[in-house]
């Protein structure tokens, strides 16, 4: 895949009209994320991780400051700029293969290399013999899945990620993790994700972004700098937890 | 601008109808039920049983009938005996009365069906993909909406006159109401989730709609011709009962003018099975539809 370049937040101010009333989502935030990164953010509810998410996959816009991708402003949504979900966004009335070749329908593929880069997808995310089941024939994780393989299968230099495993089970959230990381690893992605869940985001973050609400900005980055597979329970991962935890803590006591 | 619109019920049953509901009540509790994981296809004996049960009430009734009859309560001029409205329904069919009523007014519904159903989706379609038409034409749409079928049939009649013209206009706009604006529903209730995934990957104004808009609404479109057709097979009835020298309205007509009771209420048996038959059809189509096109995961 072609590289983008690093992608570069600056002084980004984002605002939103609740009941007539402006109040910052984000305020001032700068941050930048290198080609094959992976980084996390975490924070609580209204802190903007998702809005700076949106603003960076292009789907919301008319924000203050900078997003530079390679150099470039960001504007409108890309293929190189893939976006993952929460909730898979599956489409009832398409088979897994259909979901996934919707990606597609813009990308300057023939149709045989599309059917095989939507095949080589679905034996990624493990879904190989699920081609043609329907969205509502599938589990959580499975749909999930295959709203990962719809993400991936063009290859976006930069993958968003909205809490996509928030709405699993542990075991098989866990499980997704080592997927994921595993495609990160392969298909040298860089990769953003906002989540909840502080091992998640230790688990898989080369470096964790802590943030903080009212206004939404950033209170602590955190460099993992532990060797991967990572062990959840090594001393290691259990002391940066504590410090995530604690940045987590001094944005709710504040 | 949305909030206001999202009220189904009224959409999906129009004032108009509010006096001649009856065949719509039925399918709808069946439509209605059955939009969560079918439970029909695991549980055979569930199935039979409901069905048994409202089978109940048509055969209590006939019961009641007979009984009634055999008792002499009411004069058999004005109930006559299910034998003799048997007998009567049977002469219709040997005749060839029936089928020669039924094929014309059966022909003045597919008609005035296609029309209204065709202006319908037209318009609940264009308004449905853009606001501005919407805000055009929604409000006096709506108020129009609000003059029953009935209603129209004086000024249509000075209009076109009794003929052919004029029953293929009623039975049309019978059908466009439901049409429209379970087809306006229908596009503008796409999610804006799925909306935002067209989004990402970069569709245009044609992919939105073919691979989007048009699966995404195909359910509601559907319901929406479903009650339209209902609607279309009512007012057939009801023009012809009005201004006709044929069909299966005229028929009944005739019969209670020259007191064959028996014949009227063959003829209105007749009416009512086929629109319930029509209406368990389309409800089947939809359910089936709703399998696929259903709810998003």
């Amino acid at each position: 895949m072609t590289e983008l370049g690093t992608l570069d937040i600056r002084n980004v101010k984002k605002r939103f009209k609740v009941a007539g009333e402006a109040f910052a989502a984000i305020d001032d935030l700068s941050l930048t994320v290198e080609p094959g990164e992976f980084l996390s953010l975490v924070g609580p509810s209204g802190c903007g991780k998702s809005t700076l998410l949106r603003l960076v996959s292009g789907l919301d816009g008319d924000y203050g400051g900078e997003i530079l991708l390679g150099g470039k402003r960001v504007s409108g949504t890309s293929l190189r700029r893939g976006l993952i979900f929460q909730e898979p966004r599956l489409f009832p009335w398409l088979n897994v293969e259909g979901n996934i070749a919707l990606a597609l329908e813009n990308a300057t593929l023939s149709a045989e290399q599309k059917r095989a880069s939507i095949a080589e997808h679905v034996s990624l995310v493990g879904l190989r013999g699920f081609e043609k089941a329907y969205p509502r024939q599938l589990s959580g994780g499975m749909a999930q899945r295959a709203a990962i393989a719809r993400g991936l299968v063009n290859r976006p230099a930069l993958l968003l990620l909205d809490e996509p495993f928030g709405a699993l089970d542990a075991l098989t959230r866990t499980h997704m993790q080592r997927e994921l990381e595993h495609i990160w690893k392969t298909e040298g992605i860089t990769m953003v994700l906002v989540t909840h869940d502080v091992d998640e985001a230790i688990y898989l973050g080369d470096r964790v972004v802590v943030m903080a609400p009212r206004p939404g900005r950033i209170s602590k980055i955190v460099d993992v700098g532990i060797g991967r597979p990572r062990d959840r329970a090594s001393p290691a991962f259990t002391w940066l937890k504590a410090e995530v935890l604690e940045a987590l803590g001094e944005t709710h006591a504040s | 601008m949305n909030a206001p619109n999202v009220k189904h019920a009224p959409l999906r049953r129009p004032p108009e109808v509010a006096g001649t509901a009856a065949p719509i009540d039925l399918a709808g509790l069946d439509g209605g039920d059955g939009t969560p994981k079918v439970q029909s296809r695991g549980e055979p004996q569930t199935r039979g049983r409901r069905v048994l049960l409202g089978a109940l009430t048509p055969a209590l009734l006939l019961v009641l009938w007979e009984i009634s009859s055999r008792a002499n309560l009411v004069t058999p001029l004005i109930l006559p005996s299910p034998e003799t409205v048997y007998s009567a329904f049977l002469s219709l069919v040997n005749s060839g009365d029936l089928a020669a009523n039924l094929s014309i007014s059966i022909r003045r519904v597919v008609s005035g069906f296609a029309a209204g159903a065709l202006l319908g989706l037209a318009l609940g379609a264009s308004m449905g993909l853009s606001p501005r038409f919407e805000r055009f034409l929604r409000p006096s749409f709506l108020a129009v909406a609000q003059i029953p079928t009935l209603a129209w049939i004086p000024f249509l009649m000075i209009l076109f006159g009794i003929g052919e013209t004029l029953k293929i206009v009623i039975i049309a706009e019978a059908a466009l109401v439901p049409t429209t604006l379970n087809t306006l529903d229908g596009f503008r209730n796409i999610p804006k989730a799925y909306l935002e995934v067209a989004r990402i990957y970069k569709f245009n104004r044609r992919q939105i709609l073919r691979k989007i808009m048009l699966p995404g609404a195909l359910l509601p479109v559907f319901t929406g011709l479903r009650y339209g057709l209902t609607h279309a097979w009512q007012s057939l009835v009801v023009v012809e009962l009005l201004a006709s020298t044929e069909g299966i309205g005229y028929q009944m007509v005739m019969a209670r003018q020259l007191f064959q009771l028996d014949v009227m209420i063959a003829t209105m048996a007749v009416i009512g099975i086929i629109g319930f038959i029509l209406d368990k059809l389309l409800a089947l189509g939809e359910m089936r539809l709703s399998r696929r096109y259903g709810a998003a995961a």
